[in-house]
């Protein structure tokens, strides 16, 4: 089920939200655990078993990890957990990615299993891998009770699109949480945020980018402008994903951490990555890079832990040649600018150094949405004007005219200058007044108006469903 | 306002949105039909074991809940108005407002939809018209994009490039240019149609070509003015009904139309559509595969085939004068082979008029 659709808003979230307000403390979790799962067999009814299989075996090791007598026994535990829940994502996720691979290597023929994606597997995956992990390295105790650990797996606010939320983060907040008036008042602020950034914002200039890929005129230009809409498009849909997921879990009295941070206006693609989806960055830093040796090591050690997890964050994105690429480019630019450009960028311009980060960004996208590897080469090649195409045309210019406004709203929410605004205008007395009195109708606003355009049944994909 | 009143206030309004269009939405009667939309709505799907581990249920449930959410014209409308007004688009589900109209996006020219067509017709030519019919006429009737496109800055398919194709294309034919005889004014507004008031003159110009004479006057008749054309609904934009208007003689109000797909006869404007989902079907009932018009007030024995699209439903009544019979086909609707069981081309003349929508789009012609 998607958050942006008339089902959850109308129909399970007014449910879900008497039902859990109505139910004593003591039950509050087994009201989330059964509208979480409501919410996921909603879209992937017969992937709950699988989701249940997740569950009960971190579980059961996880409380076998706590008993163990010696450490040996422990990362065995440990070991076996983290690989039953890997080989559910190596299965569902990379086996049609490694049949195809092997039969391109060998000239076989072995067929593909075409499996569904489980949706949110990646998310939930690593959220009990890291459970798992931090059981074994004593920085939780194993969760004795299985209702309140199968919460916190298909807690319906983050399920399926993160943010990545670490068990020892809310652990306390499954025990013990309190609702107030100003998590509520805040949560639904945030949800109606990412609502109109996910259905406003990231939908129509998704519509821009299937017209430019559906269209016959292919221009410089139009290259252009698709970078541009895509990298807002991904920002405004998974930053408001994020926010939803956010708001909805202050309503139910959680504070997850934040996943983005403006990323567009880093001032370097190291920046960047701090600023962007950063329940992953911090996932892979304390799970993978730092276990590897980080970057107290040797430097073609460090070489080595920087390319290893970037092919991975760029593998958990898709199981596709592109998702690697563009893993290993950032793994690149990265390391570029760790051992040389840093210096430089330190000293240049700020607009500069923006130039520079936007650039490399929507070059890391194209690749990113590019259907395969040799589509990013077209990709790249259309926007350097190196596929002999014209610079504009009819169809570039009247979308052009018709989003001008558009990306003008886009580029702007993207970065906090809005948010500095309100905040100085909101620190004034009158400021104050009239923002307490506008903010609610400005968000009943963004409602009404995500409503009329999910009533029109318009273009609503979640890019970070696939993942 | 403090902060605790601030956030009580939050929460009311939200609840009140949320909570209250839920309600509003479990407890509303579904509707059968959008009329704004010319469709009909989805019903609640069958809940069982077997839609439920399919997912189907939750599908159909998907569509049922936005076909029949609560205010729903008025939800898309804010949909429309925001997308227009709010951030500067312009257009909404490819539909563009200019000089009070509702028009269509349709470009670039789609030159496998133009081959295709062409091989429709040149396939007609071939089975049923070469060495038997009397004269054949092509027209391409130009949608509103034509004359609304290029001033108010939108997009619009190379008018001349589609005309010339079928020249070359359809060379056993009489191409008839009528663009320089419509203007926007011609169209309505919330539709996509020519009214039928403003195209005598195309009827003239074809009329010369095929040797037949026009009628010598009209009376003007208003046949509703309560019309909203197809756009209106799909524009989701408050736009104010309009009035059709027919043309008639008294030849017209004698003659007898045949439909074979019913086996009814009636006359050449059906009233009964007027207050059926698209009134513009008033025109000789509309989409119909197959109608046999008799004239008995005509001098001889001429026959007229017309094998047309919509557009042709307005334009056909102002051509029959001169013809005792006129067939008019639909080969969106009517197989090409059926055609000769029915139809004898032996002397006939022959028009061929689509609109650009249809060649542009055309695999809904039949092969």
């Amino acid at each position: 089920m998607l958050f942006s659709s008339i089902p959850f808003l109308y129909y399970f979230l007014p449910l879900v939200l008497i039902t859990y307000f109505a139910a004593p403390k003591k039950l509050k979790n087994a009201v989330l655990f059964v509208y979480s799962l409501v919410f996921y067999a909603w879209g992937e009814p017969v992937y709950v078993f699988l989701m249940a299989a997740s569950i009960l075996s971190a579980w059961g090791l996880a409380l076998l990890m706590d008993r163990a007598k010696t450490q040996k026994a422990r990362k065995i535990l440990m070991i076996i957990s983290v690989i039953i829940s890997f080989s559910f994502l190596a299965y569902f996720k990379y086996a049609d990615f490694f049949i195809s691979n092997f039969n391109a290597a060998t000239g076989l023929s072995v067929p593909l299993l075409k499996i569904a994606l489980p949706v949110g597997i990646s998310f939930y995956t690593f959220q009990i891998a890291s459970y798992t992990i931090d059981v074994y390295r004593g920085n939780t105790k194993a969760n004795k009770n299985i209702l309140d650990f199968g919460t916190y797996v298909v807690l319906f606010p983050q399920l399926i699109a993160g943010p990545i939320v670490r068990y020892v983060d809310i652990a306390d907040m499954l025990k013990n949480r309190t609702h107030t008036l100003s998590k509520t008042a805040y949560g639904i602020q945030r949800f109606c945020l990412g609502l109109g950034k996910k259905v406003l914002l990231a939908n129509t200039f998704g519509e821009l980018c299937s017209i430019f890929r559906e269209s016959n005129e292919k221009t410089v230009l139009f290259y252009w402008m698709y970078a541009a809409a895509f990298m807002l498009q991904i920002y405004f849909d998974f930053s408001g994903y994020s926010d939803m997921a956010i708001g909805l879990g202050r309503i139910f009295g959680f504070t997850f951490l934040e996943n983005f941070d403006f990323p567009y206006v880093s001032k370097s693609i190291t920046e960047f990555w701090r600023r962007w989806h950063m329940s992953l960055g911090s996932w892979f830093r304390d799970y993978v890079y730092i276990p590897l040796g980080g970057n107290r090591v040797k430097t073609p050690r460090f070489l080595f832990n920087i390319f290893v997890v970037w092919f991975l964050t760029g593998f958990w994105h898709g199981a596709d040649w592109q998702f690697i690429a563009w893993g290993i480019f950032y793994g690149i630019m990265l390391v570029i600018e760790k051992m040389w450009l840093k210096k430089y960028l330190d000293k240049a311009p700020a607009a500069l150094c923006h130039v520079y980060t936007l650039f490399f960004t929507a070059i890391g996208f194209v690749i990113f949405n590019s259907v395969s590897i040799g589509g990013a080469f077209e990709d790249l090649k259309g926007m350097f004007g190196l596929a002999g195409i014209p610079l504009a045309g009819t169809a570039t210019l009247y979308y052009l005219k018709s989003y001008a406004f558009m990306f003008i709203i886009g580029s702007l929410l993207a970065t906090p200058v809005v948010k500095n605004v309100l905040k100085k205008v909101n620190s004034t007395e009158i400021g104050g007044k009239i923002i307490a009195f506008a903010k609610p109708l400005g968000f009943a606003a963004v409602l009404i108006t995500v409503t009329g355009y999910l009533a029109d049944g318009s273009f609503n994909p979640f890019l970070y469903f696939r993942f | 306002m403090k902060k605790k009143t601030e956030y009580i206030y939050t929460i009311i309004v939200a609840a009140v949105l949320i909570f209250g269009l839920s309600i509003f939405a479990v407890l509303k009667p579904a509707d059968d039909f959008s009329e704004s939309e010319r469709r009909p709505l989805e019903k609640l799907p069958e809940l069982s074991v077997k839609t439920l581990l399919s997912g189907d249920f939750m599908d159909k449930f998907e569509n049922y809940t936005n076909d029949q959410f609560p205010l729903r014209d008025t939800f898309r409308s804010v949909k429309a108005l925001a997308r227009y007004y709010l951030f500067g688009l312009s257009d909404n589900n490819e539909l563009y407002f200019a000089d009070g109209h509702v028009a269509k996006l349709d470009f670039p020219i789609n030159q496998e939809s133009l081959d295709y067509a062409a091989s429709r017709f040149n396939e007609l030519y071939e089975t049923y018209m070469k060495d038997k019919v009397n004269k054949i006429v092509f027209s391409v009737v130009p949608d509103k994009n034509a004359y609304l496109g290029e001033k108010n800055g939108y997009p619009q398919m190379d008018y001349d490039y589609m005309i010339g194709f079928f020249e070359e294309k359809l060379p056993f034919a009489n191409h008839v240019e009528i663009f320089d005889l419509i203007d926007e004014s011609d169209y309505y507004l919330t539709d996509t149609h020519w009214q039928q008031q403003e195209i005598t003159d195309v009827a003239e110009k074809i009329l010369v070509s095929l040797e037949a004479r026009p009628f010598e006057d009209f009376e003007e008749k208003v046949a509703t003015e309560n019309f909203y054309g197809v756009y209106y609904g799909q524009s989701a934009l408050p736009l104010k009904p309009e009035k059709i208007v027919y043309l008639t003689t008294p030849e017209l109000e004698h003659m007898t139309v045949l439909n074979y797909e019913t086996g009814l006869k009636g006359g050449i404007y059906n009233f009964d559509k007027l207050e059926g989902k698209d009134p513009y079907e008033f025109y000789l009932s509309g989409a119909v595969p197959l109608l046999e018009v008799t004239n008995s007030s005509a001098e001889g024995d001429r026959h007229l085939i017309i094998f047309r699209d919509s557009f042709g439903s307005s334009l056909a009544p102002l051509l029959m004068r001169d013809y005792s019979k006129i067939t008019i086909i639909d080969t969106r609707y009517l197989l090409p082979n059926f055609i000769g069981e029915y139809v004898d081309f032996e002397g006939a003349d022959v028009l061929m008029t689509y609109s650009t929508l249809i060649l542009n789009d055309s695999f809904i012609l039949k092969k």
